[in-house]
């Protein structure tokens, strides 16, 4: 089989699986400059496994939700406490992070336990990174997600900025950090706990960190951060998907080893320049 | 009481400030005057960030009440420079960028800035003399040229007060100097109001002209030569102080003890 022919098959047998993991990598990449800038890359680790708990207890028997409020409700819960304890000075940051991440982790491991062994099997597909059987209503949930929160971060562009530049002064002049951080956890948190459902943490996580990094260590100017994060978000998941067809690999953590490539890329760039 | 018609701009009433059930300074009052250039003066965890974060409104009196007076045109606006090490970025902000951040306050959430913005924070960037570097990253720059950009942008909001936390904290000499002068001809030539946190007590002492001395127990607002004298700081900093005088200049010496 040719390579267009390879990529003639990912776009007519698998469309959702290719434009929904596009979405998803642009989607956690534009966030994770925030994600990376702020220094709070482990906060995407926990709320991805918060995310998988949340899908592990929709399956539980005697709840037995659509896996997508599962999962919604527990970040947007782990969101909104991270916001008032990153603030805290009273436990520092990594440790609350570290503990809701083991807890989360722990959590999941126990509700599969507990879940029938039919449902067990899409929870570890979402753990292995099976983006490939993405349903088309699904990515039109990711790609509604994306529009809302692109639209939302693009209006208040600025406020997002300034706050995450320099927090203090930004409430001195009208921007109340405390809310503007907030609004943009919960941002994040709605963004991890669909995508979470449907390319899995592995994906979701990479994509938060990787990109961002990537574009920081090239771009000289703010926007420039933002525009190739969301160009080395939507490349790797054409690259990673070819892969994974031509190597029978899994494709969502071929996806994040196709986004790491670009990564090396850009620090050799970054070195060399 | 002021009995001139200098408009009063901070007035601190009865106030009672901490964090929690934790109270850091009780029952002060102060007042602060158009014009004025104040020192925030106190040793380390005496309170003065704490006085400062409620000045700034960031921090909500536990008792009492913080007044800030009508802006001169609009709402009454501070030009806050934070302590430059408090700012650690990993994106690759400009001078502009940054100086740019200083007219958000007035633009509100949504509104992008206009050519009268850019026009602004030019005209702040010439005030401090560093126009020059303005398509600098802010990350690359020296401690010196980070304040400047700093106060630049406080400038750039058109302050009503201009309120700085330790300006020339970690600075070498040469760059000191030159920020305090910068901080100085800000006051004296463009008539600015001026609040400056300052642990080192040479540069408030040579600068200011009403001292806020901050301890709980000592809480004190004078002039210069009013709260610095030898016996106020012995009993603030627990050690014997000499106070002289070189070139018109205070000299503060301690003697050493354990810390």
């Amino acid at each position: 089989m040719s390579d267009f022919e390879i990529l003639k098959t990912i776009l007519t047998e698998f469309p959702y699986a290719l434009f929904g993991s596009i979405v998803a990598g642009m989607l956690c990449a534009y966030l994770g400059v925030y994600v990376v800038s702020k220094r709070v890359v482990f906060v995407g680790a926990t709320l991805t496994q918060v995310a998988v708990a949340g899908i592990a207890f929709s399956h539980l028997p005697f709840i037995e939700v659509e896996p997508l409020f599962g999962s919604m409700a527990f970040t947007l819960a782990a969101t909104i406490l991270f916001a008032q304890l990153l603030r805290s000075k009273v436990i520092p940051q990594d440790s609350v992070l570290g503990a809701s991440y083991v807890v989360a982790i722990a959590l999941r491991i126990l509700m599969i336990q507990s879940s029938p062994a039919a449902e067990v099997s899409e929870i570890e597909a979402i753990l292995k990174g099976d983006i490939l059987f993405i349903t088309a209503s699904q990515f039109y949930l990711l790609l509604g997600v994306f529009l809302v929160i692109m639209a939302l971060h693009l209006l208040f562009f600025k406020a997002f900025i300034f706050v995450s530049f320099d927090a203090e002064t930004a409430s001195t002049q009208g921007f109340p950090s405390r809310w503007w951080e907030l609004f943009f956890y919960l941002t994040v948190g709605i963004a991890v706990s669909v995508a979470t459902r449907i390319v899995g943490d592995v994906f979701v996580f990479g994509f938060l960190v990787i990109p961002a990094v990537s574009a920081m260590l090239i771009a000289r100017k703010v926007r420039n951060v933002f525009l190739l994060s969301v160009t080395f978000g939507a490349i790797p998941p054409i690259l990673g998907l070819y892969l994974a067809f031509i190597l029978d690999f899994p494709a969502g953590p071929t996806t994040v080893a196709t986004a790491f490539m670009f990564l090396l890329i850009s620090w050799i760039i970054n070195r060399v320049r | 009481m002021n009995f001139t018609s200098t408009p009063l701009l901070i007035e601190a009433r009865s106030v009672d400030l901490g964090y929690g059930k934790k109270k850091i300074l009780s029952g002060i009052s102060f007042s602060i005057y158009a014009g004025d250039f104040v020192g925030i003066v106190g040793p380390n965890g005496s309170g003065k960030t704490t006085l400062l974060r409620a000045i700034l409104g960031i921090l909500r009196p536990l008792r009492g009440e913080i007044v800030l007076g009508g802006g001169s045109n609009g709402p009454f606006r501070v030009g806050y420079v934070p302590q430059r090490d408090s700012i650690d970025q990993m994106m690759p902000f400009t001078v502009h960028d940054v100086v740019m951040m200083g007219r958000f306050g007035k633009l509100g959430a949504v509104k992008l800035p206009s050519e009268e913005d850019r026009k602004k924070v030019r005209l702040a960037l010439n005030h401090v003399d560093i126009e020059d570097i303005m398509d600098m990253s802010f990350k690359e720059l020296s401690g010196g040229q980070k304040q400047r950009t700093l106060i630049a942008r406080a400038l750039a909001s058109e302050p009503d007060v201009l309120i700085l936390d330790e300006p020339t904290n970690g600075m070498d000499l040469a760059s000191r100097a030159a920020i305090m002068e910068l901080i100085r001809r800000l006051h004296s030539l463009d008539g600015l109001t001026v609040i400056m946190v300052s642990h080192l007590l040479s540069d408030v002492a040579t600068s200011v002209k009403k001292l806020i001395l901050v301890e709980q127990g000592l809480f004190q607002v004078g002039t210069v030569d009013e709260i610095l004298t030898e016996e106020n700081l012995s009993k603030l900093y627990n050690v014997p102080v000499s106070i002289g005088d070189f070139l018109g200049n205070k000299i503060i010496l301690a003697e050493p003890r354990n810390v």
